[in-house]
């Protein structure tokens, strides 16, 4: 009985895999005839991997549509429903918190940065400061969902900040910093907290789904941007200038 | 390659344990969930770890030797024209397969009552990218410095902030955290670290960077100038 909810709409799912990978492999199908023309041994071994990737594709976008986005929803309306908003604000910061402590590739971001600073800035370091980012971010989201804040009003002194950091920061942390920005905004940030956040907007009277629900995604991934860009400037002040 | 997919997985549910821990308590603690719903739950989130673990796995076995053949072959093949077409046309590609922007437009439709086109969506967040991430490898090419694209590339986006309309504006800034996902994150690297590698005197290691932070401006700006031009 709980296998036929569990494999509800899979079709669906097929074909959207199909669309997702299909356009890719007839490209590379292209390219391979025309230009790369790989020992065909090596292309067996890739349509393989293809195929895996596809296969698992499917179960990750099947799983999310049957667990985290209805989790996500269900928690965000009953959250709104028993009152107590403010809740949702202490509760963003210990997300944002585990998820990014939790997450792989912060720590291959702060080995890269530990690698560009020589071993000053230390991969704890970066791991610590990341978490703490991401976690004041979705508890801002939060605020912002609960006080109805424009998104405008956050966005805009945050993208100015990124240009103004910019220009003070050392120059191999450039890269690194932008890059970073997608290291937080992992399969999780977006399938849970997004639909989270759309439950909250949904059951708050005059919030509207779309404007104030979405939204969240974008202040994550500034947080590990803003923190990398400081960081760059605490190294080179410390380096001392050369140029 | 079992061995890898077990390495995978193990590390997947290192990732996400913290978050389905919360879930499952809440869903008890303030749910009062039924046991079916939970159970549900609980194998639908077995669904993704195996999921993300088998698609990582795919990736490094299939997608990602072929962004870095695509990514060492365009520059060797010396023809300017070659390297922007190819290049857009792999980060076009890219985009449209990857897991995370599924989700969003999904979402989307959910959230709007189709009142936002999410076929269409998807096609300008993946042309921006192609055309951002062409930017990006040609600045790697001709090795003009990274944080002048960017200072430009988010002074755009400030100008057309004020003037998109709200709706999409929300959309267009998490389109830019949702499109570095499963997939992009490690084929735009491989396309970065190809391109760097090919071309003598640059370093793929600081070169290589910024591809990734470029994909992800690339969806704000192009959604934004989709919001502005046609409320």
């Amino acid at each position: 009985m709980i296998v036929a909810p569990l494999f509800e709409g899979i079709n669906q799912v097929f074909l959207e895999v199909a669309q997702a990978l299909l356009p890719l492999l007839i490209f590379f199908g292209v390219f391979q005839v025309l230009f790369l023309k790989l020992p065909r041994v090596y292309v067996i071994n890739l349509v393989r991997g293809i195929l895996v990737a596809a296969l698992g594709m499917a179960l990750f976008l099947q799983g999310v549509n049957v667990a985290f986005l209805p989790a996500g929803r269900a928690i965000g309306e009953a959250v709104t429903a028993y009152g107590h908003l403010w809740l949702l604000i202490p509760f963003g910061f210990l997300l944002g918190f585990l998820t990014t402590y939790a997450e792989p590739a912060v720590r291959v971001l702060g080995y890269q940065v530990a690698e560009s600073s020589s071993g000053y800035i230390k991969e704890s370091l970066i791991v610590y400061t990341l978490s703490i980012a991401v976690a004041i971010s979705v508890a801002l989201g939060m605020a912002r969902l609960v006080y109805g804040i424009p998104l405008l009003y956050i966005i805009i002194p945050g993208y100015l900040l990124v240009i103004v950091l910019l220009f003070f920061t050392d120059r191999d942390f450039v890269g690194i910093a932008f890059d970073s920005g997608g290291v937080a905004t992992g399969p999780m940030a977006v399938t849970f907290l997004l639909s989270l956040a759309v439950g909250v907007a949904a059951g708050i009277e005059g919030r509207n789904p779309v404007t104030d629900g979405f939204g969240l995604i974008a202040l994550i991934a500034l947080a590990p941007i803003l923190s990398v860009l400081v960081l760059g400037i605490l190294y080179r002040r410390t380096r001392g200038e050369e140029a | 390659m079992l061995q890898e997919i077990r390495e995978e997985v193990l590390e997947v549910v290192r990732a996400v344990f913290p978050i389905i821990l919360i879930i499952v308590i809440l869903e008890v603690g303030v749910l009062r969930a039924a046991p079916s719903d939970l159970l549900l739950f609980l194998l639908g989130s077995g669904m993704v770890v195996l999921g993300i673990a088998l698609f990582l796995s795919g990736v490094k076995g299939g997608l990602l030797p072929i962004g870095d053949a695509i990514g060492s072959e365009l520059p060797a093949r010396g023809s300017l024209a070659l390297v922007i077409a190819g290049t857009f046309f792999f980060g076009l590609l890219t985009i449209i397969a990857e897991p995370n922007i599924r989700i969003l437009a999904g979402m989307l439709d959910t959230a709007s009552g189709g009142g936002i086109p999410s076929g269409s969506l998807i096609l300008v967040i993946a042309a921006s990218v192609g055309f951002i991430v062409t930017v990006g490898v040609l600045r790697i090419i001709y090795g003009f410095p990274l944080a002048y694209l960017f200072a430009a590339g988010y002074g755009i986006v400030l100008l057309l902030a004020p003037f998109t309309p709200p709706d999409l504006l929300a959309v267009a800034v998490d389109a830019g955290g949702v499109t570095t996902g499963l997939l992009v994150i490690p084929v735009i690297l491989a396309l970065g670290t190809g391109v760097s590698s090919v071309l003598a005197g640059r370093s793929p290691l600081t070169d290589g960077f910024g591809l990734v932070g470029l994909a992800a401006l690339g969806p704000v700006i192009g959604v934004m100038l989709v919001g502005v031009i046609y409320p």
